[in-house]
Parts: C-alpha cells; structure tokens; sequence
C-alpha cells in the first residue's frame, strides 16, 4: 500500500503470515491484538534532530524523562525503526533527504512532527529555504507543538501515539467530521509535494520524478515548469490582449 | 597595549602607508581602495600582529539617490576584520567598495578562514572574489538561482518541488 | 603566500587536493558521512576520499539548516530580533541574545545598569557549564565504545545539565529560548531563594566533574583523542578558531580578559589553556573552563549588586529602538568561542531593523578546519575530531 495513500490504516506485515499458519485463522483477532500490543510497546524512534528540538529530543532520552521505560528507544538507521520523530527546521536542501529517509522505514511506520518548525516553519515559514511544515512532505500522525516543547511534552505525543495504535487509526488523516473550517486550519498552506494544488503546471509524470528523488534531474524539471508558467503567462496575456481588443471594438461600435 | 593605544598605531599606520583618511575613525572602519585590500592584510598581519581572521561581511546597496545630491550607482560592500590576541585585544576593520560585476581580490591566500567566509558572502550576497581557489556555493544547494541577501530578492522565494 | 607554503610543505592537510592526478597506493574510494549521522552533531555532510582507510580529502558540505536568519533579520525591529538569534546556538541561547542587544546597544549608546551587567556575566557562565557538559555528554557517545557502553557518560552530564535548565526556567520561565535579555538590560530579576539554589547546584556539579575525569581517565579514550587532530596555532590564527579550541592549541586569548564586557573587568579569574592541540587537550581546556566557571558563577552570585536592571530611560515598545546610521562590530566569548554580531544600521520600518545583519559564527569557522586536518586521519578519527570541535550546525548554517 503506498505511503501516501490517505486511505492507509494499520496493518502488520507479520499478519498476513500468521493468517495463513494452519488453525490460526480462527484467532486472528486474538493475533491482532498481540501484533498491536507489541508494536505499540516498543515503538522505536529514528530521530531526524536537526536544531533546537533536537538538544531537548536528547534530553527526553536521558536521565529524568528517559522514554526508554516505555519501550521506545533510539535508533540511528531508519531500518530499525518504527517511529521518524521531526525535530527542527526542514530546509529545502534537507528535505529530500528527509523523504528518503521516510521511505526507507519498514512498514508500518509513524511520525511525530515535533516542535513548531517540524509543524508549520514557525518563524521561518516564509523564508527562501524552509520547508513550512514537514506534512508538505511526509504524512505526520501526532504533532508535539512548543518550541522547542518540553521532554514532557514529547512523552505525551508519544503516549498519544500508543493510544491512536491502539485504536488503529494511526495513518488515516482524520479531518473532523463537520467541522470544515477546522480541517481548513489544520491542513497545510502548501500542498504535499506531487498534489495538483500545489503543482498545477507540472503533470503526474513529473510529480512522479519529483516523488521518485532523482536527485540529478531537477534542472529538467525546474525548466518544465519555467517552460509552463511562461506558456500560461503568454496565454494569459494573449486572453487579456483579445479582451482588451474585443472592449475597444465595442467601444468603437458603441461611438458609430 | 592596550586596545586605544592599538586603534591609535593603526589609524595613524593607515594613514602613513595608505593613504587612507582614518581620522577620524569611521564605524566600520575606513574605505580602502580595491588594490591595496591585499596589500593591507598583508601588512596588518605581518608587522602589527592581526594574525586572526575575524570576519567578511558582504552588503548589497542598490541605486539611490539621497536628498539634493547625485545618485550613488548599485555597489557592493565588502567589510573585513582582523583580530590582534592576547592583552588588549582589538580588531583592525576596513572596508572596500565594488561596482556590480567587479571583483574582490581574494585573502585565501594569506588566512586559511577566509576560503569558507568569501564562499558564504558568494552565495549569499553575490559578490564574487578574484582568484579564490574554491568559489561555490557554501550553504545553498549547488541549483539554486540568485543571491538571498541582495535587497531584490523576496524573502519568500520558492524553491520547486520542494517549497 | 604562506597559506600555500604551509600545504606544499605538508604541514597542513591539502584541501585543494587535484585527485585526478593523485596516484593512490592502495584503492582511491568515496565515501559520504551524513547528512544524517548520529555523531555529525545535527545535519552536516563530509565527502571522504579514502586511499585504503587513510583521508586524502576531506570536502564537508554545510548549509542543511540554513535558515536564512540573517535575511529574517533584516524585516524585523531590534526587539524582535533576540527571540530569534536564540535559536542560532541553541546550546548556547543565552549569549546570543547577549550579542546582538550589546551591539544594538552599543550602536545606540546606550548605558546598562550594574546589576545587569553582573546579572548577565551570571547566566553566561552558567550557560557555559550547561554548554560544557552537554559538549562532554556527546563527546563521549561519539567515542563510542570506551566509555562502557557509551550512553553513561552522556547520561551523567545530562542529569547535570537538566539542574541549571531548572535554574533557568526558574529565572525565565522557559527551558530553553529565554528571551530574558533585552535592549538596556535584563527583563527578569532574580526570584527569591534563586541565588541559594545556584550555590547548591553548582556545589552538586563542581563534586560530580571530578567523576567524569575519573571515567574519561582510560587508556582507550587517550588513544582516541591524543594526537588525534592536531591544529597548530598558525593554522588555527589564520582560519580563525577561538574559544576552548583556539586555546587548546597554546593562544592565550580570552576576550574575557583580553576585551573585557559586562563585568569580567570586575571579576578574578584564569584562562586554562593547553599546548598539545589535539582532541585530548580541547578537553581538559573544557574540563577547566567548567571548574573556573563555577568559580567564577560562585563570585558573582555573591557579588551580586543591588539596583535596577534597566537603563534609566527603560525600552519598552520596539519603536523606541530606531538607529539612523552607523555600523558596528561587538564581539563576546561564547563556549565555542568568539560570537560576532555586525550591525549596518538604518533598514526598513523607518529605521528600526538592521540594513545587513551578520552573525560572525564561532562553529563555522571550526568547522571550517576539517578539510584542513582531516587528511592522513582514519575515518574512525573523523568522528572525534568533529565531536572535539564543537560545533553547532544552527550557528554553522544560521
């Protein structure tokens, strides 16, 4: 199932094996549960720590927060991890590196957006170089807001996340059911990389490269999209001039 | 020494072997003319002991015309700092001004720092330096288009796909 | 000139190294660290070549936070500006702020009141054994395996570290981005009983150093640092290292002492320094710099002086803080060295934000050193010649 598909819920890879497993397939809910115990128990973290957020991510880790009790511990290869926590500013240099990073965790996989820069780019949202918030590029579940928030806080996001594996509803994007100005809030200003809003001049073939981390095919595609925004400009232009035309003729008529 | 008698030698040594009008001492030091940039390092460095490189501060000032005078052309700035150590420590400061397109002679060559700190004042502001060994981008990726610290460049320029 | 002298003579390692017409002994390999390393101290990338396991070259690309901060700056009025160098050195917060409003100040003229002053010596020598330690933690998760297992050491200092967070909290109200420093002064007095809680913390810590000596005192963790990335002090002048690795490479230079501010003239105290300039002296100048340290946050808590914390005239709204013209340098020694703020003043919002704002960053100067002594190392040393330097990659990249 992809990554990116909304509609994903959780389901443990090792399942589907238990389920073919002679005189299991009767107890399959009692394996789920099992399966969902575990993963939710030891969830392992990959910390993508680039700033701030990542000195107080070291301090959760350590003596007095110390997530360790919990099960979850640190791990320095996506590999081995379940869970990607963001800690800190996303630049336009580092996100690619971030998303193949993302796709290089086994499924299933988690992430918690921590602290203001990983959730929206804080103050350096508008800036040249950052990437507002790191749900422009990968699907976060739980989002630890502060700046940078506190180890305690952290804890929280992460007993939050237990609990949404717990109900199973980890992945889905829920919007509020109802409520459409709150998921206008939450929802990003800037689309996910490879959504039409975002990229309307560029079509899915391109999307898909820009998906796929060619890392040595940008300059393609920062000329197709030149090439396309100048093409809708001239067509705008050339709209404009026959509108423009097409008044003075009424004009004209009008005056004979 | 302390660090008034240091700026005292170093406004009066200015003066004497440059030429420069360093009296009073202007913020940010005197302007220096584009050739003896070198020059002027080097000899800060060797016989006054400004041995360690401090800063390159590179600032963009685009046309402008102040009130009642003639308009002062598009131009770069660019600020450098050496340090003396030890007891009364005092930084020599001077600056040279560069028209858009022209370069500054490079002080790779004498301090190792400076490789790094022209690179960043590369790619940030756009100046360029005449004979660096290593001139890319330092902080920037290698594609990117323009300068970010030139007063014509929006803060909220977009990087596709990315931003 | 002697930039070119000292590599062709193989004092220095060759940054500018043509590997087209190097002939490798053994095979000639490329190999990347990081952009995502846990020992890279946050995002920062080294390109290696390797001929069999020796560096010839050493290419490090930084920039993967850079965040435009300076750009930011340049928008916002003087006030805005301390919240958000904060997130500069974000081992370091407080002397950031200390930074950018001593040069704000000094482009204005403006006098700070004595108990600031004392007050903001105060917190950036606490900053320092906060900084220090957290230094030390890391330090020895990246070498790893000598230290039994690693993780303890770093769990030691943290729990030392997370005692002057409290403090801080206490004074402030936040862990970690203070914002407690302003245009003129401070904006937070001491609270009550705080003074007596700094003198048993720094008791707790002063006992507990001795214990990290006692671990790092092993003859595993002296043959991964002695030796082990040696900076001359020619090489270190010119590329412009300062703080603990400058002095580890036999400078005597302190802009404590040497350029005095806030109250360091006031004040009695040593400058450790060590000749060797590998990774093993680095760290007995930290060590050392943390014991005076707490000697020195001793004097000052004591000496604490009565009297306001603003200026006469206190800066309450952003509109006051309007610079016509000029142009300033101001300079303070953070843990990782000298921290530069130049100011060009006379920008946007009538006069209120900065023209050019440039932070002169101690850790990108020191980083600027691996291609330079990175060559002739074993990729193993790479790890702990990085973590010996310090570096900061918020300060690096800004």
């Amino acid at each position: 199932m992809a990554v990116d598909d909304p509609g994903r819920s959780y389901s443990h890879p090792l399942f589907d094996t238990l389920e073919r497993f002679p005189g299991l397939d009767l107890a399959t809910t009692t394996a789920d549960k099992l399966l969902n115990w575990g993963a939710r128990n030891s969830l392992w973290i990959f910390p993508m720590a680039t700033s701030c957020c990542g000195i107080e991510f070291m301090a959760s880790a350590a003596s007095r927060v110390d997530f360790d009790r919990m099960g979850s511990f640190t791990r320095a290869t996506p590999r081995q991890a379940d869970v990607m926590v963001v800690a800190g500013t996303i630049t336009v240099k580092m996100a690619p590196r971030v998303k193949r990073l993302w796709d290089q965790m086994p499924e299933p996989k988690w992430c918690v957006a921590m602290g203001s820069c990983a959730i929206s780019g804080d103050f350096y949202r508008d800036i040249y170089s950052v990437i507002p918030g790191i749900d422009t590029v990968i699907p976060v579940d739980v989002y630890v807001p502060g700046c940078p928030p506190n180890p305690e806080a952290l804890m929280a996001g992460l007993l939050v996340l237990q609990e949404k594996i717990a109900l199973k509803t980890a992945g889905l994007k829920t919007v509020p059911a109802g409520r459409p100005e709150t998921a206008k809030m939450i929802s990003p200003r800037i689309k996910r990389v490879g959504h039409p809003d975002r990229m309307p001049e560029i079509d899915a073939a391109q999307c898909a490269q820009a998906m796929s981390l060619d890392l040595t095919e940008p300059p393609d595609l920062l000329a197709a999209f030149t090439a396309a925004q100048a093409a809708a400009k001239a067509a705008r232009e050339a709209a404009e001039a026959a509108a423009a035309d097409a008044a003075a003729a009424d004009e004209k008529g009008g005056e004979a | 020494m302390t660090a008034d008698e240091r700026q005292a030698r170093l406004a009066a040594f200015m003066t004497e072997r440059f030429g420069v009008e360093a009296d009073p001492w202007p913020d940010g030091g005197p302007i220096v003319p584009v050739e003896q940039h070198v020059a002027l390092a080097a000899a800060l460095q060797a016989e006054l002991g400004y041995t360690l490189y401090v800063y390159c501060v590179a600032s963009h000032w685009p046309d402008e015309t102040p009130k009642g005078g003639d308009l002062i052309p598009e131009h770069y700035e660019v600020a450098t700092g050496l340090r003396s150590v030890g007891a009364g420590s005092h930084v020599a400061m001077w600056r040279v001004s560069v028209p858009v397109g022209a370069g500054v002679p490079t002080l790779a060559d004498l301090f190792a720092g400076a490789d790094w700190q022209e690179r960043e004042q590369y790619d940030l502001v756009g100046v360029v330096f005449d004979d660096h060994p290593d001139l890319r981008r330092l902080m920037l990726p290698e594609e990117w288009v323009g300068h970010p610290l030139r007063k014509d460049y929006a803060i909220e320029t977009g990087h596709l796909p990315w931003r | 000139m002697a930039v070119k002298a000292n590599i062709d003579s193989g004092r220095w390692g060759d940054p500018y190294l043509d590997l087209s017409t190097y002939t490798a002994d053994a095979d000639l390999m490329e190999l990347n660290m990081g952009p995502q390393h846990p020992s890279t101290h946050g995002v920062f990338r080294v390109v290696l070549w390797l001929d069999g396991e020796t560096i010839v070259k050493a290419v490090p690309h930084p920039g993967y936070l850079h965040r435009g901060v300076e750009k930011l700056c340049e928008k916002l009025t003087y006030v805005q500006i301390t919240p958000i160098v904060d997130k500069n050195d974000y081992v370091a917060p407080m002397l950031n702020e200390q930074a950018v409003n001593m040069a704000v100040e000094q482009l204005m003229g403006i006098e700070v009141p004595r108990r600031a002053r004392w007050l903001r010596t105060l917190l950036a020598e606490l900053q320092r054994v906060a900084s220090h330690l957290l230094w030390l933690g890391t330090f020895g998760i990246d070498l790893g395996g000598a230290l039994g297992g690693g993780t303890s050491l770093f769990m030691y200092c943290f729990r030392e570290r997370e005692l002057i967070m409290d403090l801080f909290e206490g004074l402030t109200g936040s862990r970690f981005h203070y914002n407690t420093h302003t245009v003129g002064g401070n904006r937070h007095d001491v609270p009550a009983g705080w003074a007596e809680q700094v003198k048993q913390v720094l008791t707790f810590i002063e006992r507990h150093i001795d214990e990290y000596v006692a671990v790092l005192d092993h003859p595993i963790f002296e043959q991964r640092t002695m030796n082990v990335g040696v900076i001359d002090a020619e090489l270190a002048l010119g590329l412009g290292l300062t703080g603990p690795v400058l002095r580890a490479s036999g400078v005597d230079h302190d802009l404590r002492r040497d350029a005095p501010y806030h109250a360091y003239d006031e004040i009695d105290f040593k400058v450790p320094i060590a000749h060797g300039g590998d990774c093993y002296a680095r760290y007995e100048v930290r060590v050392a710099e943390m014991r005076e340290s707490i000697r020195m946050a001793r004097d000052l808590i004591d000496g604490l002086p009565e009297g306001p914390l603003v200026g006469a005239r206190p800066i309450k709204t952003p509109v006051q803080v309007k610079i016509k013209s000029g142009q300033a340098y101001v300079a303070l020694e953070t843990p990782r060295g000298e921290l530069g703020t130049y100011v060009i003043a006379g920008g946007d919002n009538r006069n209120a934000s900065p023209y050019r704002f440039k932070i002169r960053p101690p850790s990108l100067h020191s980083v600027s050193a691996l291609p330079w002594v990175l060559p002739g190392h074993q990729v193993s040393d790479v790890v702990a010649i990085l973590g010996s330097l310090d570096p900061i990659m918020g300060e690096v990249d800004r």
